[in-house]
């Protein structure tokens, strides 16, 4: 009997620390920004095009993910390596504190 | 061997060069070109510019862009030369034509298909009847 009640109760903290995580799921919904539709990529993305590639970059000098900016893989793939070279060039920041 | 190639070279000179120093340096960039078989197509002095982060510990850049057509040998002399050239801080070279190519397949087709809809329709404004017409013969 005594067995019985103590496996009881463990199920019973497995559950509260369940619930727990769910609470802490709830409280930080990871939600982003929706994505920009209509983003046009040019056909052929220009390296030197600082302002148009600053688009895709946001604050912190990352490239922006293909989730948010909403754009095609394959344009995505684009934009990062221009956006690669111009670090390489010194006219886009790796990073920006 | 392939010998229609277009290259981007950029490079940045030290902030502190001379203007002079400069002009020959671009100068050479182009003899050297020529003489190993290439041409340049275009040279663009950018000038001074503020470097987004510092490069031997300096903030600012002079910036120069030439594009240039030819094998590739040509590339590898200049970025031999470049690389032993105190003045030059960074340079990078791209390969522009492969890209360029399919940009411009890209937008033919875009075109086409635009001009080829508007045939379909008749009318709209002015550039639209003028690519219709266009495409009219073409066909």
């Amino acid at each position: 009997m005594e067995k019985k009640t103590k496996s009881s109760e463990s199920v019973d903290e497995v559950k509260d620390i369940d619930l727990g995580d769910e609470q802490k799921i709830d409280r930080a919904p990871r939600r982003f920004q929706r994505r920009r539709q209509g983003q046009f990529v040019p056909d052929y993305v220009d390296w030197k095009d600082i302002d148009y590639l600053k688009r895709f970059i946001p604050e912190r000098g990352k490239i922006m993910p293909r989730r948010i900016s909403g754009i095609s893989a394959k344009d995505q793939r684009r934009i990062a390596r221009a956006i690669k070279r111009a670090r390489a060039m010194a006219l886009i920041p790796f990073v920006t504190d | 061997m392939a010998t229609n190639r277009t290259y981007e070279v950029m490079y940045i000179a030290a902030p502190e060069t001379a203007d002079d120093d400069i002009g020959k340096l671009n100068s050479a960039v182009e003899k050297l070109i020529k003489k190993e078989g290439g041409n340049v197509v275009r040279t663009d002095d950018i000038g001074r510019r503020p470097l987004a982060y510092p490069i031997r510990k300096k903030s600012e850049g002079y910036y120069v862009l030439f594009e240039i057509e030819g094998s590739g040998q040509e590339i590898a002399e200049l970025e031999r030369r470049m690389r032993v050239n105190d003045m030059i801080m960074r340079y990078m070279t791209v390969r522009v034509d492969e890209e360029r190519k399919t940009a411009d397949k890209h937008r033919t087709k875009r075109e086409d298909r635009l001009s080829r809809r508007n045939t379909a329709r008749r009318g709209g404004n002015e550039s639209e009847t003028a690519m219709a017409e266009e495409a009219q013969i073409n066909q």
